[in-house]
């Protein structure tokens, strides 16, 4: 008789592993870490308006938090689980600690000082894992806790440094984002309007526009999705799902504002969906496990990330819905473990949700519907009010600026503008308007405003303050002109 | 159904001929039936007992008797190794290599003229069980006044490792056909079906050869996915029926293959079911190959007489098949007839296991469309338990084999299913 050890069945075992799992992540990540390199890197210093050593440092702002994960995880492993792990080694092969961090990096602004990004990577990797307990526990994507922390506490000081635009096109696009583009906007917004700065949908989809450093191009999320779909990585139907949802949904106020399919690939395209819904929300651990789990939190996320994206002077949708949604997996499991049995009990849910798109993609549509879309009106050009007192009329108008609207006060007497007063504007250059009195220069040649130039390093405010003085001019001529 | 494509790893084992083993000098007859240890022990010390004598029969509903396996004299009861893992009462008798049996019949020429009462009477005295691995009285299966319309011969063995099936098929072929179609006659069902692999051409070939003289049996391949063989995802695969309880409310009865072999036995010679075939396999077995064993032999000696392990230290004993059996502590284990299987493998000592990613996977496979993952984390809330069904879980084992963490969750899930039916 002889005496073996007896380990626990089966004893056969696939081959994959959550370690490979992760190399599959970093291969799909691979491509896109090049691009941001591309784009913000090499494409800057071939123009001139970065060093040499400047064109790396696209890489050192993914490297870094990635780096600053790994610390943090280390120095709280050692202070607070001193038993759970023996070794630092063994933590680190199965923490996985630098993926949150490479996110991190990927889904940040450019202009973030690298400070900042260092802190971030801590927030994300103690307050959004290692606090619910490591790999594995977490509620939140701790990415994502991150950059939510970045984006809210140093949204201002981000916005100085210019935002999500990197040197490039600091100098060529002068503007923000297409999202925050489009919700400066007071109606839907044109092909003209909303694509054209940038270029064309084949921009978009390839991802030379404006955004985070890595998650512009759509092309090779779209690439790495099917990378690891083959490899049987993520959880396909979430990304599929989500991606749907925003489509169909914009296309409801795409076609009820008589725009053609590019309004919908406009919203697939930009705002990082592609990247959120390929790589940020198949986050196995902060996802559904159920197969009608995942397709039900791909279409709450899609209908959350319109709803955003429309309603809510917060064009990035994605990362607060991913964020959001991250709460009610515990819930949406239980709908998925039970519609295993009897689909029956995910029907409910099913319809509501669809009914739900249909609606709000409805309602939002029509919101946009009563525009006028006159084409000689400027259609960044509001009238918030006007008052007429003897022969002064009194003029409250909005005209978009830099970013979001400048609102201005402007009184006119018989043809005459008297006075030009700013009431709002959202510019940290404007001090520079200030001083060069460019308020005064346009009244002084309020006959020949075409005439006046801008004031460069804030062209869009400056020539925003010359369109808003314009286009009231012209509406007083209408109404009050002889 | 969902199921996953396994390595076979068959081949290991269907090189050799079944080889017989047959002179034990001592057997250890276990006092167990279908996982049932409440029998009536028939003999007492120093008895002297048949070749088929009754040695104890069950108590309860089924009363299936259990049979000597030599002719000897009963030398008291000791407690052994039963392919569950755990010890259970043993009759043991010196073989006096006598093979005396009480009463000895020529074989029969029609096994296919008794009436459907003689048929179940003859299942159950010559103690037929389902030699597929549940063990399951197989006399019950047709003791019913309902019309049995399909007969599925179980031939999927859809297992890796395990060749006992194939190797009996294949060297047996005329005679389960014989038994099949006298079950057939006999119980005038309309049409039997072997379920066999698509990728078993061996046995594909062989059966087309002998096919065209049975007008009723027809063959049909089912794919090769784990677990095929079991016996709900095996009628939905051949006949697209879905039942509730027992295959029988829709007129479906399923036997494996094997078992038909047993109940040909029973028909023709009058002999109970005291001998199988059991598959010795696995990369620390010098041999590996199929014997035929008599109940109560114990292992260790079958295993010695086939050439013995590669190596002594580092190997797992495994009862059953790679993915449903249990890893035994000791070889201290005796053959019983639902044994099918002998696996020694080599001990893999690095399991790097993980925490638990929530990938899904787990979920995407289970052919009984649980949710493993889910189970495991509400281990201590009952209700959640039952919401999630965990008492459905057939312990096919394909989450553990799945998961990239290599998290035992089959484990987790026997546990929620164990407190359910605690619970009541």
């Amino acid at each position: 008789m002889k005496e073996f050890n007896s380990p626990i069945g089966p004893y056969l075992k696939y081959k994959n592993s959550s370690a490979k799992m992760q190399i599959n992540l970093l291969i799909a990540l691979f491509p896109i870490i090049i691009f941001a390199f591309y784009k913000n890197g090499i494409i800057p210093y071939l123009h001139g308006t970065t060093s040499f050593m400047g064109m790396f440092y696209p890489l050192l702002f993914i490297i870094t938090p990635a780096i600053a994960c790994v610390v943090a995880e280390v120095i709280y492993a050692k202070l607070f689980l001193k038993e759970e792990y023996k070794t630092t080694k063994d933590f680190l092969k199965a923490s996985h600690g630098y993926i949150p961090g490479i996110f991190l990096g990927l889904i940040l602004p450019i202009n973030t000082p690298i400070s900042i990004v260092i802190l971030g990577a801590f927030i994300a990797s103690i307050i959004g894992k290692m606090l619910f307990g490591g790999f594995g526990n977490n509620i939140f994507n701790p990415a994502l806790v991150g950059a939510l922390f970045i984006l809210t506490a140093y949204s201002l000081v981000i916005t100085n440094n210019g935002g999500y635009l990197n040197s490039y096109e600091l100098d060529t696009i002068a503007g923000a984002t297409p999202l925050t583009n489009a919700s400066n906007m007071i109606e839907v917004g044109s092909y003209e309007t909303l694509v054209e700065p940038y270029g064309n949908l084949w921009d978009f989809f390839l991802g030379t526009i404006p955004g985070a450093v890595g998650e512009t191009s759509s092309l090779l999320c779209l690439l790495g999705f099917i990378f690891l779909t083959i490899t049987r990585t993520i959880k396909w139907k979430i990304s599929v799902v989500y991606v749907l949802t925003v489509f169909v949904m914009s296309s409801f106020v795409g076609n009820l504002n008589g725009l053609g399919t590019w309004f919908s690939l406009f919203h697939i395209f930009s705002g990082g969906l592609m990247f959120g819904a390929v790589f940020m929300a198949t986050d196995p651990v902060t996802s559904p496990t159920t197969p009608v789990g995942q397709v039900l939190y791909g279409l709450f996320l899609g209908i959350l990330t319109v709803l955003l994206r429309f309603l809510t002077p917060y064009p990035e949708g994605v990362l607060t819905s991913i964020l959001t949604m991250n709460m009610l997996i515990f819930i949406i499991d239980k709908i998925g473990a039970k519609a295993r049995f009897t689909f029956q009990s995910a029907v409910m849910p099913f319809l509501v949700v669809w009914a739900f798109v249909a609606v709000v993609g409805a309602m939002i549509g029509n919101k946009y519907q009563n525009v006028d879309l006159n084409p000689d009106v400027d259609p960044h050009y509001y009238i918030v009010n006007q008052t007429e007192v003897l022969d002064k009329v009194t003029y409250v108008v909005t005209q978009k600026g830099y970013s979001g609207a400048i609102k201005g006060e402007i009184v006119i007497e018989k043809g005459k503008v008297l006075s030009m007063v700013i009431l709002e504007i959202n510019d940290d250059f404007y001090p520079n308007i200030e001083s060069a009195n460019y308020i005064d220069k346009l009244l002084n040649e309020q006959d020949s405003l075409e005439s006046v130039d801008t004031i460069s390093g804030t062209t869009y405010t400056s020539s925003g303050l010359k369109k808003m003085l314009i286009n009231t001019l012209k509406d007083y001529e209408v109404n009050y002109g002889e | 159904m969902n199921g996953v494509r396994l390595p076979k790893r068959k081949k290991l084992s269907t090189n050799k001929n079944i080889y017989v083993y047959n002179k034990p000098k001592i057997v250890y007859i276990p006092l167990i039936s279908s996982n049932d240890e409440n029998i009536t022990i028939l003999v007492k010390k120093d008895d002297y007992v048949f070749k088929g004598s009754v040695v104890g029969r069950r108590k309860g509903n089924y009363k299936m008797p259990i049979h000597s396996s030599v002719s000897g004299r009963v030398m008291g009861f000791e407690e052994h190794t039963y392919l569950h893992g755990e010890k259970v009462k043993c009759v043991v008798i010196e073989n006096d290599f006598k093979e005396k049996m009480e009463n000895r019949v020529t074989p029969r020429t029609a096994i296919n003229k008794f009436t459907k009462e003689e048929f179940v009477e003859k299942l159950l005295n010559h103690g037929v069980i389902g030699q597929g691995g549940g063990g399951f009285p197989t006399y019950a299966k047709f003791n019913s006044d309902k019309k049995i319309t399909t007969l599925i011969i179980n031939a999927v063995e859809c297992e890796p490792y395990i060749t006992a099936d194939f190797m009996l098929f294949k060297e047996k072929c005329e005679e389960i056909l014989e038994a099949i179609d006298a079950i057939v006659e006999i119980n005038n069902i309309d049409e039997a079906i072997i379920a066999t692999k698509k990728s078993n051409y061996t046995l594909n070939k062989l059966l087309m050869n002998f096919l065209g003289t049975y007008l009723k049996i027809k063959l049909l391949n089912v794919p090769n996915l784990y677990p095929m063989g079991w016996e709900r995802a095996l009628i939905k695969e051949v006949t697209g029926v879905e039942y509730d309880k027992l295959p029988i409310e829709k007129g479906i009865v399923v036997i494996n293959s094997s078992t038909a072999h047993s109940i040909y036995e029973a028909l023709k010679l009058d002999k109970p079911v005291i001998e199988r075939v059991v598959t010795f396999t696995g990369e620390m077995l010098k041999e590996p190959q199929n014997v035929l064993v008599k109940v109560g032999t114990p292992v260790s000696e079958v295993i010695e007489s086939i050439g013995g392990y590669k190596r002594n230290k580092e190997i797992v004993f495994v009862a059953g098949g790679p993915m449903m059996g249990t890893a035994l502590p000791t070889d201290d284990l005796v053959v019983s007839p639902n044994m099918n299987c002998i696996l020694v493998l080599k001990e893999i000592k690095t399991v790097t296991r993980t925490e638990c990613l929530r990938c899904g996977k787990c979920v995407k496979v289970c052919p009984v469309k649980l949710s493993p993952v889910l189970i495991r984390d509400s281990l201590n809330n009952i209700d959640d338990l039952d919401s999630y069904n965990a008492d459905r879980c057939i312990e096919c084992g394909l989450c553990s084999y799945i998961c990239p963490a290599k998290i035992n969750i089959r484990q987790a899930v026997k546990i929620g299913k164990k407190k359910l039916s605690e619970r009541g």
